[in-house]
Formats: C-alpha cells, sequence, structure tokens
C-alpha cells in the first residue's frame, strides 16, 4: 500500500493529470463523432462495440501501458531503485504497489471516460451497458496491468515497446486464435462477457462463435484473476533475481 | 559480520571484485580506493543488491542477495545522487521505512527523528528537487538509518558536502557507528581517517590491504618509495644524505637535484633538514615520496602483487 499510494502521488502531476483528462473524454469524442456521422444517436449493439473498442481496449491499455511499463526504469533512472532494492521484500512490494497504482489510476480514468460517454446520450439505452462495462474495465486492468509487467521486469529499459509487442502478439494475435493459446489471454475472456451480458452469442455466426469461451462469465472472471496472479508471481520471481549493475543506475 | 571468501563479481567480460577474501567483524571500517577500484561492486554484493560470480558472500552468517533478514539489519546510503523529484524528505524517508516493514505510524515517528538527527528538520516538508545537494545527501541519509540497522553501509557519503555539513555528517556517522557497525567507502583517506575506521583498501576490483589506519601507514611507509631535494648545494647535500641509514641510493636529476631512494621518506626527509640547517644549505624544494593517494595504491599493490616486501 505505501508503494502504490507513494507511485499515484508520482502520477499526480499536471502533465499526467492533462493525460488522464485526454483519456477520460476521448470515448465520447469518438461517440459522438460517430453520431454526427450517423445523423442520429447509435444503437445500443454499435454503441457496445464502439464502446468496448474505445475503453476497456483503448483507454485501458493506453493508460497501462504508461504507469506498470515504467515500474523499473523510472526507478533506475531516478536513482531510486536500490534504495528499495536494499529493502526486505522491497522488489516485490514496488511490484504490486505499481501494479495495484496503475490498475487504480487506469481503472478511474477509464470508467470516468465509461460513465461521460454513457451519459453523453449518444447511445440508445447507454445506462444498462454502465454495470457490465464497468466489469470489463475492472478486469481488463487488473489482467493487463498483470500481463505488461512482465515486459517490464524483463527488458525494463525497452518495457513500452515490448509491451505493444506483447499487446499486439499476445492480446490481439493470441487471442483470436481457436486454440489452447488464446485461453491464456485477457483478450478472450472479456470478449466472451461481452457477448454474454449482450446476449449476442445465439445470433453469432459459427465462424465468430469460435472466437469466443463457451463456460460461464463467473469462470471467464476467475481465469482473469488466476491470469493476473500467474502473471504477478513470475514478475516478481524475474524482479527478486534480477541484477542492476552500478552502470545501469544513473 | 562481513565475510567475503574468494569473491569475484562479473558482469559479462568486465570484472567488478576479484578474488576478494575478507573477514570483516562489528566495527566501523573505511573501504578505500580510487574511483573505478570496485568499492560500489563489493558494497552491492554486501548489501544483497548483486551475486558473485564465484565465491560466498555472507553478511550476519547469512548470504545476503534479496535475503529479507539480513536486508532488515542494514542500511545503506548509495552513491548516486536522490533524483526523484515530487517527493519531501518526510514523504521519502517514511516511504523507505515502511518498505522495511514498519507500520506508517512507526514509519512517521521514525522518520521525524531521524531527520531531525541529520539537521533536515525543518526543510523536511520542502521537494527534493529544491534542495541542495548537501541537503539531498542529509535525506539520504536519513533513509539509510531510520530503521535503526545494525550495519549502515554508506557509499562516498560526504560528496559535494562543504566542510561544514561534512564535519558534522562525520560526528554524526562517527556517533552512530559506536554502538553498530559501519561501512564507509570512499577514495579519501582523510574521510576515512576521520571517522577512526578500520581500512579495506582496494583498487582494480582486488582487496590490496586491510588494517588500522596506523596499520596501513606502517605498511606505506615500508615500501620503496623516493625523496627528491632541490637544493643550492645538491651534491653536497645528497654526500649528507648518504651518511644517513634510510638512504638506499642516491641519484641526481639536473644539475640542482637529486632524488634519494628510502623505505621510510619521512625519517628520511626530517633527516636530510636536519642536515641541510647545519650546513647552512638552502633547501628549494623536498617532496617526501608520492604521498598522493594514487602512489600510495600504486605501491599497495606492488606489495599485493609480491613485488615489494
Amino acid at each position: 500500500m505505501a508503494v502504490a499510494s507513494f507511485q499515484i502521488n508520482r502520477l499526480l502531476t499536471p502533465p499526467r493529470l492533462a493525460l488522464a483528462a485526454i483519456g477520460a473524454a476521448f470515448p465520447t469524442a469518438v461517440l459522438l463523432a460517430a453520431t454526427k456521422a450517423r445523423g442520429g444517436a447509435l444503437d445500443t449493439d454499435l454503441g457496445a462495440i464502439l464502446l468496448y473498442f474505445l475503453v476497456p481496449e483503448a483507454v485501458c491499455m493506453l493508460g497501462l501501458l504508461v504507469t506498470i511499463c515504467p515500474v523499473v526504469a523510472d526507478e533506475l533512472e531516478r536513482g531510486t531503485w536500490v534504495h528499495i532494492a536494499v529493502r526486505p521484500g522491497g522488489r516485490r512490494a514496488l511490484l504490486l504497489g505499481t501494479w495495484l497504482a496503475a490498475v487504480l489510476w487506469t481503472g478511474v480514468v477509464a470508467l470516468v471516460g465509461l460513465l461521460l460517454a454513457v451519459l453523453a446520450g449518444v447511445i440508445e439505452n447507454g445506462l444498462i451497458l454502465l454495470g457490465p462495462f464497468s466489469v470489463l474495465v475492472c478486469l481488463s486492468c487488473i489482467g493487463r496491468a498483470a500481463l505488461f509487467s512482465l515486459p517490464a521486469v524483463i527488458i525494463p529499459k525497452r518495457a513500452l515497446v515490448a509491451s505493444v509487442g506483447v499487446a499486439l502478439v499476445v492480446e490481439y494475435l493470441a487471442g483470436l486464435i481457436p486454440a489452447v493459446v488464446n485461453q491464456l489471454t485477457v483478450s478472450l475472456r472479456l470478449r466472451t462477457l461481452l457477448v454474454r451480458f449482450m446476449d449476442w452469442r445465439r445470433n453469432m455466426p459459427i465462424q465468430l462463435q469460435l472466437l469466443v469461451d463457451d463456460r460461464p462469465p463467473w469462470a471467464q472472471v476467475a481465469a482473469v484473476l488466476i491470469l493476473a496472479v500467474v502473471f504477478l508471481t513470475i514478475a516478481v520471481a524475474i524482479l527478486e533475481w534480477r541484477q542492476f549493475p552500478p552502470s545501469e543506475e544513473s | 559480520m562481513i565475510s567475503l571468501s574468494h569473491v569475484t563479481k562479473l558482469y559479462g567480460s568486465v570484472i567488478g571484485v576479484n578474488d576478494v577474501t575478507v573477514d570483516l567483524g562489528a566495527g566501523a571500517y573505511g573501504l578505500l580506493g580510487p574511483n573505478g577500484a570496485g568499492k560500489t561492486t563489493f558494497l552491492g554484493l554486501v548489501t544483497g543488491q548483486l551475486r558473485p560470480s564465484i565465491g560466498v558472500v555472507r553478511v550476519f552468517g547469512e548470504r545476503p542477495f534479496c535475503n529479507a533478514r539480513v536486508l532488515r539489519r542494514i542500511g545503506y546510503c548509495p552513491a548516486s545522487d536522490l533524483t526523484e523529484r515530487s517527493a519531501t524528505p518526510r514523504e521519502w524517508v517514511r516511504y523507505l521505512v515502511q518498505l522495511s516493514g514498519f507500520t506508517p505510524a512507526a514509519a512517521r515517528r521514525l522518520a521525524e527523528e531521524t531527520l531531525e538527527q541529520v539537521g533536515l528538520g525543518e526543510a523536511a516538508g520542502r521537494p527534493l528537487s529544491t534542495l541542495s545537494k548537501g541537503m539531498r545527501q542529509r535525506a539520504k541519509l536519513a533513509g539509510a538509518m531510520a530503521h535503526d540497522p545494525d550495519l549502515l553501509v554508506l557509499d562516498e557519503p560526504f560528496d559535494g558536502l562543504d566542510p561544514v555539513a561534512r564535519h558534522e555528517l562525520v560526528t554524526l556517522v562517527r556517533t552512530w557507528a559506536r554502538s553498530r557497525s559501519l561501512l564507509v567507502a570512499s577514495h579519501l583517506l582523510h574521510e576515512v581517517e576521520a571517522l577512526q575506521a578500520g581500512l579495506a583498501v582496494i583498487l582494480g576490483g582486488r582487496l590490496v590491504a586491510s588494517g588500522s589506519v596506523h596499520e596501513i601507514n606502517q605498511l606505506i611507509d615500508t615500501l620503496p618509495s623516493e625523496v627528491r631535494v632541490v637544493s643550492t648545494a645538491p651534491r653536497r647535500l645528497a654526500e649528507l644524505a648518504c651518511r644517513c641509514p634510510e638512504a638506499e641510493a642516491v641519484r641526481f636529476v639536473g644539475a640542482d637535484a637529486f632524488i634519494v631512494d628510502t623505505r621510510a621518506p619521512r625519517l628520511l626527509a626530517d633527516r636530510v633538514v636536519e642536515a641541510a640547517n647545519a650546513e647552512g644549505i638552502l633547501i628549494r624544494e623536498l617532496v617526501p615520496g608520492d604521498r598522493s593517494l594514487e602512489g600510495i595504491f600504486g605501491r599497495l599493490v606492488q606489495v599485493h602483487r609480491g613485488v615489494a616486501p
């Protein structure tokens, strides 16, 4: 908790707050543009699809990339890594605390973005999306922050680039392969929950049904939580084992 | 307390420390060496940031790397400047104490007490970015001391401090070390001397000497050295110098200077001055051997390699 609150304090700077405001306003701006292009409010299904790509995918992904990726690189750059590495459990606390801070920060930004988008009245019956999408936002933040913590500890100085690669290859490419590999992705779980919440499965073509999971919603939630625990455990183990020569510290 | 047994640390093909074996009991020690000698790597091994490539490091009888039991008993103040910008010393020290396993309330109390102790009580609420380097150095020191460790490890702790601040912090650290153990890395002999600590001298990743300051000084004095003399009557003065039992060889350099080889440069210099006074010879320059740190290190390396006795 000490690390989480310290990291959140670090995020409370004017540039970061401005970035968060842009992130929160972005979905509404895109939906307003889509409404204008269509000449009226978006129907619930189309609105849900757009909202899904804008909030739990785009806003959460971008928010997490900028908050969790520099978890080690930032400390090395600030010369604070060594202070933390010599504390008992300092490395573990740093990773888990930063993960929590990233989830809270990005989660709040995404939920505000979701609320603004729903309250803007550009989606018909938009308010019914608020509850299910809040769950998607929370799961997206929890799972993906844990996923991005892996490149952050393996290659700290290239973590952002590596995380974008992980997002594209693991989440979007492997997540769309109807095989065992997509079971290990957060995107499969989120997609499945979206389909369940919107009750789209019955009307889906058989080819598209392959892209979602058959198990019930609670299993999808449990899967994301288990994936998060596994990713974080691996990341902590790697970080505990890592050494940074004095020359790598600024 | 600290035991290194044939420890080598490699960074790829670069050697950080090379086959170091040393046992340091409880007490205060200075780790002396020029920049790039391997001091920070040595401290990295002791404070559990680095694993040895070869050999075994033990602190309080256990391997320190990621060992919470050992790390709880160590306080470390690194040489690198603290570039944490937005936090205040109060927030920073409290944060570090919490990371050492203390509750927020205990961390708050310990942070306040330690900041007061290092003389940062009034500036504790100002952002670190607005503080001078000396003040940031004090904040780092407070972070290392606040959780009351049994062993305080300081890497160049007095760098960038003005003489007054340096004196204050030396006094503080010396007082602190009366009841607990201390390991200070420095490239300045007088800093370590001021702490009244034992010495370990490191050069090129090798531990070349260890002992008390007095023992090291004695060792230095037994090394082959030179005394260079420039005078108005060099031949006469050289003749007098040759009569000193400490003189081993004399050679002339130019028209007005000569060099005496000796193992007791200070004593020989005193004798040459006495002889010159008695004969009324003017000495323009008298340099009793190379007393620079590099010179001393160089000669200790010779001893270590067996070139000199």
